[in-house]
């Protein structure tokens, strides 16, 4: 790996090392460029990850933690904010290859709707929902080229939902699991169409990796046998084996400097003994996630952005989407033993897109699974139940019978939600920590409900002994940070254009879930990491032409 | 350790149960964040046998067993006494949930001069008939005490033997799972007999 020398100013530097932090310092350093990738978190490999519910899901193995990193939460602006404990409003993981590493690795491909539904539903009042500035067929060629070069695993045309690909999977898909097949009988009963599910996880050895051995650890956990396509296992190795980019770890940066010409200059950031220092580059590139690339600009203010960094539109932190959904549950007459293997083997497609028919906006997919592993599956298997007793323990025993058959729907784009700074709150470093205020659309709840009796049917249909489900609330903390610098050919309207630049300083780029215009149906990594295949390649054409 | 702004409600707001993926997954129980002390956990997990409690003082450990006993109860199948969730939670509160110990000890203390004012006659809880253990959790068991309560039972069952419950992974056994490393297809009964995806109409959805 190259290793910069203090004084040296690189071509780019990559704030972020995650799903397209990762993406972003391959591309840029295959292209001939010298990119310096700060993480905040820890370099660790698949030796460090273990089977430890307690440790990831309540000590923050890898994950944001609030002791040192606090954030907080209010639902509306004249709500006051409040420190928040345990899972965080705004949850990612924090270490080389970001949330990549615990992600659950669904690698659903938007569909053309996603990209212009605006035009063709219409406005929905009091909300941004807008289309995006540019298409799935311009992105389609970087879809391609993530389950090509991060490894997918899936069917291609399985599902007659599918967007039109112009080339198959390179991987087939993972084996089906009892919760795939029980989702496909049920499905297929009701006129419905499952198909299996597209993995970022390699079902077959795929390059210099091997293929999964079904432990089942993925959700919530790193990967031990590097089969999952995190960026730790696939972008970052490759980009330092270019000998052009430097991983620099447990590397805080909290601040874009900002010449008088309006040009950034490049970044201060701790390092791990919290010394500051400053790193000159020609080019900077945040992929902090939906809610640290925008804190970084909002603390990045200056006399001639005194709103923050690249915000004169004033969207900067604005319009954060989540994504809403539902569990139903279910318990059948023989074991499924779910607790094995990836989470995720069928997924249905047939409530993807709005029904205005419906009275209310929304749609999303279904996908059958469990919640892992013992513990969590013991701690949530309530539902509306009694949850102690007699009943929760025969829920537990029902462990091995038992599934869930998940929605994943969208969440609508307002004005009112969003990352801000919270005026009083500092983390150990003393910076200005987030605010999340978040409260769902009326429509979100509903569809997550529409969609929930959709599920409960299926599971019904695939001859469950019961069937129960959680309550479809509020939420107040997400794991999917999108919409925060939404990209728009308007620069009063978005704060990125199309090709990730943002509207304000020419050698500033802004790519990771804070991009998305609308929020897809619950699964946005495969679409960051095609939009930071596609950032990168104009990004690089821009610095060869000297247009940066 | 830090301190935290609303010491009355966030942390005591479960969200285990607020829809969505993300609350059922990512269960956002109100844990302190003391990575480091999981090292901890991990070494005193070389003690075979437990050699007393660390926190809990005998009559509070006899309360806490009891209550645990009544959210996962013994029976045809072990339950929380024979999983020894009472010493996960007791060297939870020493260590890695340390910053929850006050609160902890006084909603234990709450939880047990309740149930005296209840029934000013009754033994400690924990020397009470299990009918009416019942009967008094059921007008507590929407306390954050119970809750946690409630969290700390089925992490001492359930979670990684390392950190003190769990005994000889009873709890694992007892819901049917098997910690191995690796697993082969099939998973389950209804993989086994899956013969294969079978292709939709090219023209059904065009």
């Amino acid at each position: 790996m190259r290793k910069f020398k203090p004084n040296e100013t690189v071509d780019f530097v990559v704030v972020g090392s995650g799903a397209a932090g990762g993406v972003m310092a391959r591309e840029l350093s295959l292209a001939g460029f010298t990119v310096l990738v700060f993480e905040q978190g820890p370099r660790l490999g698949s030796a460090d990850f273990e089977h430890d519910e307690l440790k990831y899901f309540f000590l923050n193995g890898i994950t944001v933690d609030p002791a040192v990193s606090p954030q907080s939460f209010r639902k509306t602006s004249d709500a006051e904010a409040k420190r928040t404990a345990g899972m965080q409003p705004a949850q990612y993981a924090r270490l080389v290859g970001g949330s990549s590493n615990h992600f659950t690795a669904n690698f659903w491909r938007f569909h053309e709707i996603d990209f212009n539904e605006r035009s063709v539903l219409g406005a929905i009042p009091g909300t941004g929902f807008a289309d995006w500035p540019i298409s799935y067929q311009e992105l389609e060629p970087y879809y391609t080229k993530v389950e090509w070069e991060v490894g997918v695993s899936g069917l291609g045309g399985a599902s007659p939902f599918d967007p039109p690909r112009s080339k198959p999977y390179p991987m087939p898909p993972l084996p089906v699991k009892s919760s795939g097949v029980l989702l496909e009988r049920g499905g297929r009963k009701l006129g419905l169409h499952p198909f299996p599910a597209p993995m970022a996880i390699a079902s077959q050895p795929f390059r210099d990796r091997p293929g999964c051995i079904h432990c089942g650890f993925c959700m919530g956990f790193g990967c031990e046998a590097r089969a999952k396509s995190s960026a730790l296992y696939t972008m970052i190795p490759e980009a330092e084996a270019t000998g052009r980019c430097e991983i620099r770890s447990s590397s805080y940066v909290y601040h874009v400097a900002i010449n008088a010409a309006g040009r950034a200059t490049g970044v201060h950031y701790f390092d791990a003994d919290k010394r500051q220092h400053f790193q000159k580059a020609s080019a900077v590139v945040l992929s902090a996630n939906g809610a640290e690339t925008a804190r970084l600009l909002l603390n990045s203010s200056s006399a001639r952005f005194p709103e923050g960094l690249a915000n004169s539109s004033g969207l900067v932190g604005k319009y954060l989407m989540y994504n809403q959904g539902a569990q139903a549950y279910a318990a059948f007459e023989h074991e499924l033993n779910e607790y094995k293997s990836v989470q995720v083997t069928r997924v249905i497609h047939d409530f993807y897109r709005a029904d205005p028919r419906r009275g209310f906006y929304g749609g999303g997919g279904i996908d059958g699974r469990i919640n892992p592993q013992p513990a969590i599956w013991a701690m949530t298997t309530g539902g509306n139940l009694p949850r102690w007793g007699a009943e929760l323990k025969t829920r537990i025993e029902a462990f091995p019978r038992s599934m869930v058959c998940a929605g994943h729907t969208t969440s609508l784009p307002l004005a009112s939600n969003g990352v801000s700074i919270d005026p009083t709150l500092k983390d150990a470093w003393g910076i200005p920590a987030i605010r999340i205020t978040y409260k769902d659309h009326p429509d979100d709840l509903a569809f997550a409900r529409f969609l929930q009796d959709r599920q409960v049917e299926i599971m019904e249909a695939a001859g469950a002994q019961k069937v129960w489900r959680d309550d479809v609330d509020e939420l107040e903390a997400g794991v999917h940070l999108l919409g925060t610098c939404r990209m728009g050919n308007d620069p009063a309207a978005s704060v990125v254009d199309k090709y990730h630049r943002s509207h304000d300083v020419r050698n500033l780029f802004l790519c990771d879930g804070s991009s998305f215009v609308t929020s897809g149906r619950g699964q946005p990594t495969m679409t960051i990491q095609a939009l930071a295949f596609r950032a990168a390649d104009h990004i690089g054409q821009f610095a060869k032409r000297n247009e940066i | 350790m830090h301190p935290r702004s609303d010491q009355d409600s966030s942390r005591r707001t479960f969200l285990l149960s607020s829809g969505g993926l993300l609350s059922s997954v990512w269960i956002a129980a109100q844990w302190p964040a003391i990575a480091a002390a999981a090292h901890h956990a991990e070494d005193v997990s070389a003690i075979a046998a437990p050699l007393g409690f660390e926190f809990l003082g005998a009559a509070e450990a006899a309360d806490v067993a009891a209550i645990a006993a009544q959210i996962v109860p013994s029976g045809a199948t072990p339950g929380a006494r024979e999983a020894h969730a009472v010493y996960f939670i007791d060297r939870a509160m020493a260590t890695f949930f340390a910053a929850w110990a006050a609160d902890f000890r006084s909603g234990l203390v709450e939880f047990q001069a309740g149930f005296r004012a209840n029934d000013p006659a009754a033994a400690a809880f924990a020397q009470t008939a299990s009918d009416r253990q019942i009967a008094f959790l059921k007008t507590v068991d929407r306390s954050p005490f119970f809750e946690t309560m409630r969290t700390l039972t089925v992490l001492g069952m359930f979670s990684s033997p390392k950190y003190g419950g769990n005994f000889r992974g009873i709890g694992w056994t007892m819901m049917g799972f098997a910690d191995q490393h690796a697993f082969t297809p099939p998973f389950g009964y209804y993989d086994r007999e899956y013969t294969g995806f079978v292709p939709y109409p090219r023209d059904e959805h065009s």
